[in-house]
């Protein structure tokens, strides 16, 4: 019953200053469009520019780093009986592969937050086609597995990835380098290696990432093609590429796998700390925004709530006057607040939802990104109501506090 | 019975400068009396009424209502009181203008909520109909005469069955025709059903028909006179 007489007399002063309900909801409307829109496309942004990434950096590579020389050594070496200094530490020159690295496999696998793992060799190298040369990376993978990590399979433009699968000499290269070395599907080409190992293999897919380096350089064979190129063993392999369920907790499984194997983790956030960067630079002009709007809505509730209860103070006087307390007083203005901001939120909601469907058909064609990104959630939705209201709850309880206080022998008797 | 008495009632303005506007105001009123306060403007006629109203609660002394203690209260006790017991008629009506007039005589009951809105609703055309306004329920209250309003807002005192309505000049903005409407309505609600009517009034033609007239002059009360 309370709540009942309380917002019956909200509802009537809102229906009767329909304008200013209308204004105050559309700023209310807006701030939460701007926010679901803005959300929107940050995320749709960052999940693009991750998904970039994640498209060409594993969310963790182990590999063996170079060390420092110790002293130890020279301490065995010469013992207690002289002070031995290394005064000009180098890096010590030491073999980077992994050692037995089907166990190290083996214990990747029995990790549960582990989905792919891909081991593999990096060179550089030289591809020519007749007398033309380019400088090339050649990655010597098992190209199934390299694939369920990186999805190269929507990167082909020709070829299949399993014919390198089936062909041990074959290799999949880049569309730059095929237009570079004028090559096509089923071309030879010759590559060699740094210490003038040469290999001829043929080609077997060209793919296409659009990123201009990765395609003019990047090319994928069979492990053992690297191997023979730099001759060694059969079992030389220098990086453990792995991915997990959940790429954002690669720091902490990162730290975890150092530990374990003794083998330094790279994350795919220490390899691309740039990005982000940008992406929290993003996210703060995001919010910042964001807030404002919100803060300016919020006083335009704010300003029209005031607005109203100096109109309405003869009438707060007399609902005192008959038996209001100054309670009911504060819950009819809240009342009138949260309305607006459920209102506004409504309306906010189909708004922001019209605007980022309208921007995510606007054109980008540029590299890879056809379309502005933007993503679809839920929860932008319901945190730009749920921010819209209490926006609007705080907004209506400055005034209502006021209105609550109106002493009302000094209106009556004017 | 005694419907309210008054105790010691001291009152001071404090700007422009300390001031006293009411002195020592000592008065009883019976269940059922129509007391008229008379007095020349600034005698602090209005200053009691507010205070008797328990509006203002800044005054020395003792003030009952009912036979209750009012004096000390706190503000929300004081507006459920004033919801449940009291009925006020003021010089400029002061309805809602947003609102129905049946639902401006709605709203203290519905804020008392002791019984049902059918029942309130049923009440609320009573009351208008006691006071010849039935026909204008459903006319915004901004949209009837003054006199009419002064009805309405009779009406909107007497919903939650006070035992004591009080008048701020209820008739000071009024015509003659409409001045003699609303006074007998007073008149009848206070001799047919027992109310306790208090009003501060400056025209003494509405003092002379009262049961007892209370002159006040300069915070003092000089005069008592039964009709």
């Amino acid at each position: 019953m309370t709540f009942s007489i309380n917002s019956e007399i909200a509802f009537t002063y809102l229906l009767a200053k329909k304008k200013q309900t209308l204004v105050a909801s559309l700023g209310v409307m807006f701030g939460i469009s701007i926010y679901i829109f803005m959300n929107s496309l940050i995320t749709g942004t960052n999940e693009y520019f991750e998904k970039i990434t994640l498209s060409s950096t594993p969310h963790i590579r182990l590999y063996r780093d170079q060390e420092m020389s110790k002293p130890t050594m020279l301490d065995g070496f010469a013992g207690d009986s002289t002070v031995n200094l290394i005064s000009n530490p180098k890096m010590v020159n030491q073999d980077d592969r992994i050692d037995n690295p089907n166990a190290l496999i083996q214990f990747l696998k029995t990790n549960s937050q582990v989905i792919a793992i891909s081991p593999q060799i990096t060179a550089n190298v030289f591809c020519s086609n007749g007398n033309v040369q380019e400088s090339g990376n050649v990655s010597g993978v098992n190209i199934m597995e390299q694939d369920r990590m990186f999805d190269i399979t929507s990167t082909m433009i020709a070829g299949n990835i399993k014919d390198l699968h089936s062909n041990p000499n074959g290799i999949i290269i880049g569309s730059g380098m095929a237009k570079n070395l004028s090559l096509q599907l089923g071309d030879n080409i010759t590559v060699t290696a740094s210490n003038g190992l040469a290999q001829r293999l043929r080609v077997t897919g060209i793919f296409r990432t659009t990123i201009k380096n990765v395609d003019q350089t990047k090319c994928y064979v069979n492990i053992t093609i690297v191997q023979q190129l730099l001759q060694k063993d059969r079992s030389y392999i220098t990086d453990v590429y792995v991915n997990l369920k959940d790429y954002t907790q690669a720091n902490r499984i990162g730290e975890q796998l150092t530990a374990l194997t003794g083998y330094t983790a790279e994350t795919w956030q220490s390899a691309n700390e740039q990005s982000i960067a940008a992406r929290m630079i993003r996210d703060m002009i995001a919010n910042s925004v964001v807030i404002t709007i919100l803060i300016v809505a919020g006083f335009g509730i704010y300003n029209i709530l005031n607005m109203m209860i100096y109109e309405k103070i003869k009438e707060i006087a007399i609902l005192k006057a008959t038996g209001f307390a100054g309670k009911h007083v504060i819950s009819i203005f809240i009342f009138q607040a949260l309305l607006i901001g459920i209102l506004g939120s409504v309306a906010g909601i189909i708004f922001g939802w019209g605007l980022s469907k309208g921007s995510s058909m606007i054109y980008i064609g540029k590299g890879n990104l056809e379309y502005l990104p933007i993503s679809f959630y839920v929860q932008h939705y319901a945190k730009g109501s749920l921010f819209g209201i209490v926006t609007s709850f705080f907004a209506g309880y400055i005034p209502a506090l006021r209105a609550s206080d109106i002493d009302p022998v000094e209106i009556i008797r004017g | 019975m005694i419907a309210l008495q008054a105790n010691n009632i001291n009152k001071y303005f404090y700007t422009p400068d300390q001031f006293q506007v009411l002195k020592n105001i000592s008065f009883e009123v019976n269940q059922g009396e129509f007391v008229s306060i008379i007095g020349k403007s600034g005698c602090g006629k209005s200053t009691l009424l507010y205070i008797l109203s328990t509006m203002d609660t800044d005054y020395e002394g003792q003030l009952q209502l009912t036979q209750q203690i009012v004096t000390g209260n706190k503000q929300d006790q004081l507006a459920a009181f004033r919801n449940a017991h009291l009925g006020f008629v003021f010089q400029f009506h002061y309805l809602l203008p947003d609102f129905t007039c049946l639902r401006n005589v709605m709203i203290p009951a519905l804020r008392l909520g002791k019984v049902s809105r059918q029942q309130i609703e049923h009440d609320a055309y009573e009351k208008l109909k006691l006071l010849g306004m039935a026909d204008q329920a459903l006319k915004p209250a901004s949209k009837i005469s003054g006199g009419q309003q002064q009805r309405v807002a009779i009406a909107r005192a007497l919903i939650n069955n006070p035992d004591i309505i009080m008048g701020d000049e209820p008739t000071g903005n009024l015509d003659t025709r409409n001045t003699a409407v609303v006074f007998d309505i007073l008149q009848r609600l206070c001799h047919e059903e027992h109310k306790t009517i208090i009003t501060v009034t400056h025209d003494n033609d509405f003092a002379a028909k009262s049961d007892r007239i209370i002159e006040m002059s300069d915070g003092l009360i000089v005069d008592q006179r039964m009709r």
